[in-house]
């Protein structure tokens, strides 16, 4: 009851800023010569019954966290508020394409149909009896880092950094629940269904698809943990997929289906979203027909201290620390410059984690001289890849994979 | 702890809503609005600029992802984007066309009621989308003398059921005048 109260509170106090800001918006508008606005800006319908509200989901966001979109619900926090080994709850990116549904744990049954010799209906508690495991994964937004490219993409503007974390998950793999099932010959794809829906009813579900042998794999799981607790609801309460190293899109949430395909699933979300072209294409050019659809991320790097504009003393001590991951690889090298990407060393790597957890990365050097110094980092997988400059542009802005750099002042002591 | 992650919760609402620029008014830009703002933030359109063929396989995309439009609604908003928020600046057609529109008086507060809240992107007056004719509840509610309150309701609380089983979405925000203005006209179009 509390809860409830506190949140209405919330909800009442950010309608009422909104409120006052479009209408200091629309003052604006009246004064504009041009009059560029239209009579109203129109708040969007309300959301339908069955759905946590936003408000909620962002109260149990970290402080630096932002929204950027409110409907659908995306948001992030950049690099310099993700120093942790494993990422928090409350720093971990949201990135829904229809509403945050609200779900009843002790009425969710995960089914599993299609290619299967034993099509299955298991009751969440069920499943849970399962052996589970717990595994640090990375999962990041296929357009994490879109904002960087020129010309721009359409689609969620995700800043440079954030729109990715590295979490911990607790379940059970994708492959025992399938062994139970008993995948048929011809089986080629799995593709995942969730319990969250649209405003309007019209809206199609979220599905993918991955190939077998990814779903197969014994990291991709099917999970109701995260950091040790159950799954926050905007993150897939009661229960989720994680296909790690992936684009995130993969790994739906709100689990409730999954279907074994002979191939890959037909729909609007794997036809005309997450697609790549195989060769480059000219900036600002159309996506060829014979696009691929995204899967592992490639190598990228974060550097999480410092931050940009932070000020530091001649004579003091720079710590870099950082975060590199490559989707279906390990980091086998980081380097860092500290004169904008002219001279190189090596960072010190942490020992190897779980397979798909990022590697983290510390550095350490004096300052010796006052001025504004430009801190880069360019990781490097164990096949050789190493990040570019700046990645290839694609018309729907995903994969950004540049170096990092972030500027920071030596004052004079 | 709480209050810290509260205001934080709050600073990222606000940090979205500066996001949300209004359309350019021009021919289209109130039923741009009334269709795209069911899914999604309007902001999603301002930031775009993309070409004709773009904006063309943009709304094949919508059309895929639920939007429910007529070929006439799907011409009209695809005309628009391309002029308002093409790859090049608006051409000085479109910004006369622009001035125009700000100079004209605002338009009809029921109007303005149906595309705030995209009543328009289920209801039209005289056929099904969605939901139902404004024209079929008003004749529905022709012999109820409580008609005027039980719709009010129906509007302000969302409901399923009495047309079919798609659920309409409540519309907590509106004022007792609103509502009241929207229940007027919806009964007035027998």
């Amino acid at each position: 009851m509390k809860e409830s109260a506190r949140i209405n509170d919330l909800e009442r106090a950010a309608r009422s800023r909104r409120r006052a800001f479009l209408a200091q918006l629309a003052s604006l508008g009246a004064l504009a010569a041009s009059g560029r606005a239209l009579p109203q800006t129109a708040p969007p319908p309300a959301d339908p019954p069955g759905t946590v509200a936003n408000a909620e989901v962002l109260a149990a966001k970290a402080p630096s966290f932002s929204a950027h979109s409110a409907r659908p619900l995306t948001g992030s926090v950049p690099a310099e508020w993700h120093d942790f080994d494993v990422t928090p709850n409350d720093r971990m990116f949201v990135r829904n394409n229809l509403l945050t549904p609200s779900l009843d744990p002790g009425k969710h049954v995960l089914r599993v149909s299609g290619l299967v010799n034993n099509p299955l209906e298991i009751p969440l508690a069920e499943l849970k009896k399962m052996r589970a495991f717990t595994t640090q994964s990375m999962l990041e937004c296929a357009g994490s880092g879109r904002s960087a490219y020129q010309p721009r993409a359409s689609g969620t503007p995700w800043p440079a950094t954030g729109g990715m974390g590295c979490p911990t998950w607790t379940g059970v793999s994708l492959a025992d629940v399938l062994a139970r099932a008993g995948v048929r010959p011809g089986a080629a794809h799995v593709a995942f269904s969730g319990e969250d829906f649209g405003v309007v009813p019209t809206a199609p579900k979220v599905i993918r698809s991955i190939p077998l042998a990814k779903a197969m794999e014994r990291h991709t799981m099917i999970a109701w943990g995260m950091n040790g607790g159950d799954l926050p609801r905007v993150h897939g309460y009661p229960l989720r997929v994680v296909v790690p190293g992936w684009v995130g899109s993969a790994s739906i949430k709100w689990l409730s289906g999954i279907e074994v395909l002979d191939a890959p699933f037909k729909g609007t979300f794997m036809d005309d979203s997450y697609r790549i072209p195989r060769t480059p294409v000219e900036p600002g050019g159309k996506m060829p027909a014979d696009a691929v659809t995204t899967e592992a991320w490639p190598v990228k790097s974060i550097i999480t201290l410092p931050g940009p504009g932070d000020h530091f003393k001649v004579g003091g001590r720079l710590f870099v620390r950082g975060s590199a991951w490559a989707g279906e690889s390990g980091i086998d090298r980081v380097d860092l410059s500290l004169d904008g990407g002219k001279t190189w060393t090596s960072a010190r790597l942490a020992l190897r984690g779980d397979k798909y957890a990022w590697r983290r990365f510390t550095f350490e050097a004096p300052l010796d001289t006052p001025g504004e110094l430009v801190i880069v980092a360019r990781a490097t997988d164990d096949k050789g890849n190493t990040q570019p400059q700046a990645s290839t542009w694609n018309p729907l802005g995903y994969f950004w994979n540049a170096m990092p750099r972030v500027g920071i002042v030596v004052d004079k002591a | 702890m709480r209050a810290a992650a509260a205001a934080g919760a709050l600073a990222a609402l606000a940090a979205s809503a500066t996001a949300q620029e209004p359309l350019v008014p021009g021919p289209g830009a109130e039923l741009t609005q009334a269709k795209c703002a069911i899914c999604h933030e309007i902001g999603h359109v301002t930031r775009a600029r993309l070409s004709r063929p773009e904006w063309e396989e943009m709304m094949r995309v919508m059309v895929q992802r639920g939007t429910p439009l007529t070929p006439d609604e799907r011409r009209t908003i695809t005309d628009y984007l391309v002029t308002y928020y093409g790859r090049e600046a608006p051409s000085p057609a479109a910004q006369a066309a622009s001035a125009q529109a700000a100079a004209a008086p605002a338009s009809d507060p029921v109007a303005q009621l149906l595309n705030r809240n995209a009543c328009l992107g289920c209801h039209a007056v005289d056929r099904r989308v969605i939901g139902p004719a404004f024209r079929e509840v008003a004749a529905r509610y022709q012999v109820d003398a409580a008609a005027a309150p039980k719709l009010a309701r129906k509007i302000k609380d969302g409901g399923q059921g009495a047309w079919g089983q798609v659920p309409m979405p409540p519309n907590p925000g509106l004022s007792e005048a609103d509502l009241n203005r929207l229940v007027d006209w919806v009964l007035a179009q027998r």
